[in-house]
C-alpha cells in the first residue's frame, strides 16, 4: 500500500517539475502571439495570468499539505519500528549474554 | 537521449521557465503600477489671475507626471456659486501662456499655463470650476486610457 503511494506521489512530483518547467514559457510565448496579432488585449491576458497563478498556488499548497502530512506519518511510523526494533535487539543481546554466563 | 544530453536539456528548461517566470512576475508588477497610477501626482489646478478682471481666465497645472500621457480629450464647466448656473470653458480659444511641453507627453515636472476666454453672460461673483481630462498613456509595452478629474478650482470674476 505504501508502495503504491510512493509511487504516486513520485510520479506527481515528476509531473509538477514538468508543469513548472513549460508553463511560464508556453504562458509567456502564447500570450505573447495572441497579443502581437491583435487576438487577446494585455489586461485580458493579465487577468488570465493572474487567475492561473492563484489556482497553480493554491493546488500546490494543498498537494504540498497532504503530502508533507503522508511523509511525517510515514517517517513516524518507520521510527517507532525502528524504535521497535532497536528494544527487541537489546532484549536478544542481553538473553544471549545470560546464556553465555551460564 | 543520453544521460548528458537529458541533464543539459533538463538544465536548459529550468533556466529558461525561470527567466520566463521572472519576465511574467515583473511585467505583471509593472503593469498593476502603470494601471493604479494617475496622469498626475500631486497636482492643482489654480485661476494665476484672480480676481479676473479682462476677458481671460489664466490657469495654471503643477504637478509632475510618471508615464507619457497623450491629452485626447478635456472638458471644463464654471459653476456660480450662488445660482449653480454652469458656464462651459472653450478649450478651443485655449491659449499657452508658458509650458515646455506642448503635446503633454512629457514624463517628470509638469508646469503648464493657459489662457481662456471669460465665457458670454458671465457675470461676476464666485465660481467653481472643474475640469475633466482624458488621456491616452503609454508605458514600454502597456497603454491605457485615463481619466482626471480636478475640482472646486476657485474663479473669482469682477
Amino acid at each position: 500500500m505504501d508502495k503504491v503511494r510512493n509511487q504516486k506521489i513520485q510520479k506527481q512530483v515528476e509531473r509538477w517539475d514538468l508543469f513548472a518547467r513549460l508553463t511560464p514559457t508556453l504562458f509567456l510565448l502564447t500570450t505573447m502571439v495572441l497579443i502581437l496579432f491583435d487576438i487577446v488585449d494585455l489586461e485580458y491576458a493579465f487577468y488570465v495570468g493572474l487567475i492561473g497563478f492563484a489556482i497553480t498556488a493554491v493546488s500546490w499548497w494543498w498537494w504540498a499539505i497532504f503530502t508533507i502530512r503522508y511523509l511525517v506519518i510515514t517517517l513516524a511510523r518507520a521510527s517507532s519500528n525502528l524504535t521497535e526494533v532497536n528494544d527487541e535487539i537489546t532484549i536478544v543481546k542481553k538473553e544471549l549474554s545470560e546464556l553465555k554466563d551460564e | 537521449m543520453n544521460n548528458k544530453s537529458y541533464i543539459l536539456v533538463k538544465a536548459a528548461t529550468n533556466i529558461i521557465s525561470g527567466m520566463s517566470m521572472a519576465t511574467l512576475i515583473i511585467l505583471g508588477v509593472l503593469y498593476i503600477g502603470f494601471n493604479n497610477a494617475f496622469v498626475f501626482n500631486n497636482a492643482g489646478i489654480a485661476v494665476t489671475n484672480n480676481p479676473v478682471t479682462g476677458g481671460q481666465i489664466n490657469f495654471i497645472l503643477e504637478g509632475s507626471r510618471e508615464h507619457k500621457c497623450i491629452l485626447t480629450r478635456v472638458h471644463s464647466d464654471a459653476y456660480n456659486d450662488d445660482t449653480g448656473e454652469r458656464f462651459e470653458l472653450d478649450f478651443a480659444r485655449k491659449i499657452y501662456i508658458r509650458s515646455n511641453d506642448y503635446l503633454g507627453s512629457d514624463t517628470g515636472e509638469v508646469d503648464h499655463q493657459w489662457a481662456m476666454p471669460v465665457p458670454e453672460g458671465m457675470l461676476p461673483g464666485l465660481y467653481r470650476v472643474t475640469l475633466y481630462s482624458e488621456f491616452n498613456c503609454t508605458y514600454l509595452l502597456f497603454e491605457k486610457t485615463k481619466v482626471q478629474m480636478f475640482d472646486n478650482i476657485s474663479l473669482t470674476i469682477e
